[in-house]
């Protein structure tokens, strides 16, 4: 076995062998290599066969993707629209200023929280505004952010020069309102300002980005949507940062509609002046003033004082102003011409007058005596102003000399006389007849509606039932009654102009920038006064009487210029008695001039000015002086007829 | 000389220029605006390709037998250097990977590559059929071990990688048992939770990315999304030269280096990238015939190094483009940009031609086709071996 193995072992370990293990191994190498290669071509099939996969198979969805990747649209902004007055002089302008804005994107995360603190530095922010603004822009990080709105050229110009050390911020060119009469239409045109936390949805909802400035008072809250105009929209290409290539296509923005008011700045500013001249002579230093055209309802002068510079609103207002405003306890922030809730007073009787016609309670001659107190077999007594009473009063004189016994006895009526008054619900229907109780739709936020008590309205809200009493306050604009000024000064436009209660026009119509007319805000009837022709014209005698007659309350509102009707009134309120025991009042004069035709009718308010009479009248009095002659009247303190403030009726 | 010549082998050298070329082309269209003459990195590959080229026409004219001589210094040098990178390299990118020497930058693990096969090529012609002995199996494991441990801490896993890869072919082709391939495969299993352990985050992360590159698309997993989404808006023509957005506007990152096969896939879609993928295949069989027509194992073992060496890193490379490998940070040869790498490649290519121009005239040659030849001694079983 041994020796038959032998040659094959040797033949196997011999010199050929190794050939032979040469070959073997030769072979092995040839095989593995071709193993190599073949791995090779299986590698680069199986690579071939993923491309196939990725860019023809699947190529659809990864276009898309990589459109996806590569576009943005974009809002481009409007410029925020302008306010005219009537002769279209500008009442605000677009000042061009340093914005500062923040691409999230090229912000590096690690210097996050030093870019944030130089930027708040640098800028004046808060740096928690800042910072939440960039996390507000989270979601879409290449779109650039505005952080400030408005910053010194200062700072503007240390931001630039420290480009490199805040990666990510730019300086833009941005615009500031700039309201050129300041406080005159401070209340009218009200002010813009960041969008307001809580209602940041509703805002986004119109299109409103977070980081724009909208109206939040005023003609600019009032018309935020017209004013602002309507977003263009631009397609950018934008880099793998989102940060803008170019630009692809863009739609220009609709720019803001621009305003075209009813007042002028001539007359607003005077007659604004000529009530602060009268105030700056009350303690309070707080009224109102209301001028409208009676024929279609137009604003010729709206003020309200203590006002405010809305340029205090803007960025670089001074904060102790903002403070002041606040803390005011007149509460200059609200415009009182059209939020203010006062009782009218006197001026209120029309209504009862025209309630106890329409109603037959009383002829126009019907005479009733007035002693100069009326008391209830309850034992409460209602007083006249003249405490020794007016004899014996018809309408023309109830009103003219605004004796309130005459209306105590319309209304609600007398125990001991056979006259039963017309009575608080007849009352309510004739008030809301001269449109109280709701607002008159002025074009300006926060109107008012007042309120014209009932006696469902007194169980309701006090508790307490309807008395006789109750009536005969509030037919003579006392007690629950509650009115604005704006809401008596179209009652008097509708006494003025023949009965039709008008809307009161503020804005007369909106334009574009090339002056094209876009809506116009026609004369706009809210109804006719419930009122006979022939009844009309008796109250409009009285309140003619009222002003011009011997004794007529009014008489301190006599015009050289123009015959003024009218109607004073002193309504008082709850407060410290003074030193004869008398309430404190608010001093009202309301009326229209000319009597025959009139042009203007006004409502003025001094509140805590105690008799209408003295403190009001004469105010409408250099209004109309004014309003004729284009001139303004001399200083009240100046006048022979100046009554000192401390001065009372009887 | 002349045999140099006449064996100049085209399906070698057809593929580099093709691909040379396209890596020009693609980097030219990812600069950035400004930069203009050698700022370029177009210009600046230009410039390499052709150092590259005049180091391969060396090599090609050399005798291969020659690299014998320097294996062993090669190797011993390339290794302190690569340590020396580790110890006092440049930190770039969290990583210390090359040496600036005035204009110049060295990157010893690219140099290192070479070194290894080269030495690698001689230990295992010399130990000869105790290549199937565990002892020089392991011996020869140490060898590549050595520098992939240096350059795995670098951090540079990619390339520690690629020193593995080219060990696997050599030994492979040497013959060594198949069943001594389950030891290193073993060893690599139990150490994957150390390596985890001691893992660079970056690789965690690269890993995590490519099982699932949705989970993070804006951090790891990023770039394997953009890269799968410029290859495949690619479509079948692509988007045209200097078009495609995802690379134009850097959607894509690394647009230079390792994803520059997205940047291709996305400009010259399907049948360019299908073109870079033949071009690499006929290169790389005709590297493998190269190794099994070399005059002897010196020569055989460095083909099928070199060939490993680029098989292994372009199907790493375009397999972390197409989402088929985790991204590793292996250039693709040839075409990413890259000065140390570039003239490294091209000198391994000059090295397979001096290695084709100098085989003897080879047996199976003379009796026609060489493979029809191989495939019929393969067939024939051991006995049928050819006498000279």
């Amino acid at each position: 076995m041994a020796a038959n193995s032998g040659p094959s072992d040797q033949s196997a370990a011999g010199a050929p062998g190794t050939k032979s293990d040469g070959g073997a191994s030769a072979n092995r190498k040839l095989r593995r290599g071709l193993i190599l290669g073949g791995a090779v071509v299986a590698a680069n099939a199986a690579l071939a066969g993923r491309l196939w996969q990725l860019q023809v198979v699947e190529t659809e969805t990864y276009q898309e993707q990589a459109a996806r990747n590569r576009l943005r649209t974009e809002p481009v902004r409007p410029v925020r629209g302008l306010v005219f007055d009537r002769n279209r002089e500008p009442l605000v302008r677009n000042v061009p200023v340093f914005g500062v804005w923040v691409t999230p994107a090229d912000v590096p995360k690690s210097r996050e929280g030093s870019i944030i603190a130089s930027l708040a530095a640098l800028t004046g922010e808060q740096p928690d505004d800042v910072r939440l603004k960039l996390s507000q822009a989270r979601y879409d990080p290449g779109r650039p952010v505005q952080v400030a709105a408005d910053v010194q050229r200062d700072s503007a110009l240390a931001i630039e020069e420290r480009r490199h050390d805040l990666p990510g911020v730019q300086v833009r060119s941005g615009i500031r309102r700039h309201y050129l009469h300041g406080d005159v239409f401070g209340h009218m045109l009200g002010f813009v300002g960041p969008v307001p936390a809580e209602s940041l949805e509703e805002y986004q909802a119109l299109g409103v980005g977070f980081d724009e400035t909208v109206g939040l008072a005023g003609l600019e809250r009032q018309f935020q949507g017209a004013l602002r105009g309507a977003d263009g929209s631009r397609r950018v290409q934008i880099d793998a940062l989102g940060r803008e290539l170019n630009e692809i296509e863009s739609e220009a923005p609709v720019e803001g509609r621009h305003l075209v008011l009813t007042v002028s700045v001539r007359e607003q500013r005077a007659i604004r002046e000529i009530l602060a001249r009268h105030l700056a002579l009350r303690d309070s230093g707080a009224g109102v003033a209301v001028v409208i055209r009676p024929e279609d309802g137009s604003i010729v002068a709206l003020a309200s004082l203590p006002d405010y510079d809305n340029n205090a609103f803007g960025v670089g207002g001074d904060p102790s102003v903002l403070t002041r405003l606040v803390t005011d306890p007149r509460r200059p922030l609200i415009n009182h011409a059209v939020a203010g809730l006062y009782p009218p007073g006197s001026s209120y009787k029309v209504i009862a007058a025209s309630a106890a016609l329409e109603t037959g309670i009383v002829l126009p001659q019907t005479k009733i005596r007035c002693d100069g107190q009326l008391v209830l077999p309850t034992g409460w007594a209602f007083n006249d102003w003249l405490a020794t009473g007016h004899g014996m009063v018809d309408l023309h004189r109830g009103i003219s000399e605004s004796c309130n016994i005459y209306f105590y006895n319309i209304s609600g009526g007398n125990p001991y006389t056979n006259l039963t008054g017309f009575g608080n619900r007849r009352l309510v229907e004739f008030e809301r007849g001269f449109g109280f109780g709701e607002v008159s739709g002025i074009d300006l936020p926060g109107e008012a509606a007042g309120l014209v008590p009932t006696a469902e309205w007194k169980q309701g809200n006090l508790g307490q039932p309807w008395v006789t009493g109750d009536t005969y306050h509030a037919a003579i604009g006392q007690g629950l009654v509650q009115v604005t000024p704006l809401q008596i000064a179209m009652m008097y436009a509708a006494l003025g102009n023949g009965g039709r209660l008008l809307r009161p026009r503020l804005v007369d119509r909106i334009v574009d920038s090339q002056g094209n007319v876009l809506q116009r805000f026609p004369i706009s009837e809210r109804g006719q006064l419930p009122v006979s022709d022939e009844h009309l014209r008796l109250i409009r005698n009285a309140l003619l009487e009222a002003v011009n007659g011997r004794n007529g309350t009014g008489k301190w509102a006599r015009s050289e210029f123009a015959v003024v009707a009218g109607k004073t009134g002193t309504a008082e309120y709850s407060g410290t008695r003074d030193s004869q025991g008398k309430l404190p009042s608010h001093a009202w004069f309301a009326g229209y001039a000319p009597a025959g035709n009139p042009e203007y009718a006004f409502a003025v308010l001094v509140r805590d000015g105690g008799e209408g009479a003295f403190a009001a009248a004469p105010i409408a009095r250099d209004i109309i002086d004014y309003l004729m002659t284009g001139e303004m009247p001399p200083l009240p303190q100046d006048r022979p007829d100046f009554i000192p403030p401390t001065r009372r009726l009887a | 000389m002349t045999q140099v010549l006449r064996r100049f082998d085209l399906a070698v050298i057809i593929p580099s220029i093709a691909l040379v070329s396209a890596g020009i082309l693609m980097l030219s269209t990812t600069g950035d605006p400004g930069q203009t003459g050698l700022d370029h990195k177009a210009v600046q590959q230009g410039v390499f390709v052709a150092i590259g080229f005049a180091v391969a026409l060396v090599m090609a004219f050399l005798d291969y037998r020659l690299l014998n001589a320097v294996a062993l210094p090669a190797f011993i040098l390339g290794t302190i250097l690569v340590a020396a990178v580790v110890v006092f390299g440049d930190a770039s990118l969290g990583a210390q990977r090359w040496f600036v020497v005035g204009p110049i930058v060295i990157q010893p693990s690219e140099i290192m590559k070479l070194a290894v096969i080269i030495f690698l090529a001689r230990f295992l012609a010399r130990r000869g059929e105790r290549v199937r002995s565990i002892r020089t199996l392991l011996l020869s494991l140490l060898i590549v071990l050595a520098p992939a441990a240096l350059v795995f801490i670098e951090p540079d896993l990619g390339s520690a990688l690629v020193f593995v890869a080219i060990w696997l072919a050599m030994v492979f082709v040497a013959g060594a048992r198949w069943w001594h391939a389950l030891i290193p495969a073993g060893i690599a299993l139990a150490a994957f939770p150390f390596g985890w352990f001691f893992a660079q985050d970056y690789m965690r992360e690269r890993f995590v990315a490519f099982l699932d590159p949705g989970s993070d698309p804006l951090g790891a997993g990023y770039n394997v999304l953009q890269a799968r989404i410029s290859i495949g808006s690619g479509g079948w023509w692509g988007q045209g030269i200097g078009q495609g957005t995802q690379s134009q506007l850097e959607f894509l990152r690394v647009r230079d280096t390792d994803f520059i096969f997205a940047v291709l896939g996305e400009q010259l879609g399907f049948v360019g990238a299908l073109g870079v993928i033949l071009f690499f295949a006929i290169l790389l069989i005709q590297a493998v015939v190269i190794s099994i027509r070399a005059r002897d194992d010196f020569g055989r073992y460095l083909a099928i190094g070199i060939a490993g060496m680029l098989f292994f890193q372009s199907f790493v490379n375009i397999g972390m483009n197409v989402g088929l490998m985790p991204v590793t940070g292996i250039t693709l040869p040839l075409l990413s940009f890259g000065r140390n790498s570039l003239v490294v490649t091209l000198a391994a290519i000059g090295i397979l031609l001096s290695i084709n121009a100098h085989r003897t005239s080879a047996p199976h040659r003379q009796q026609g086709v060489w493979w029809v030849s191989s495939v019929r001694r393969l067939t024939a079983g051991p006995g049928a071996s050819p006498r000279p």
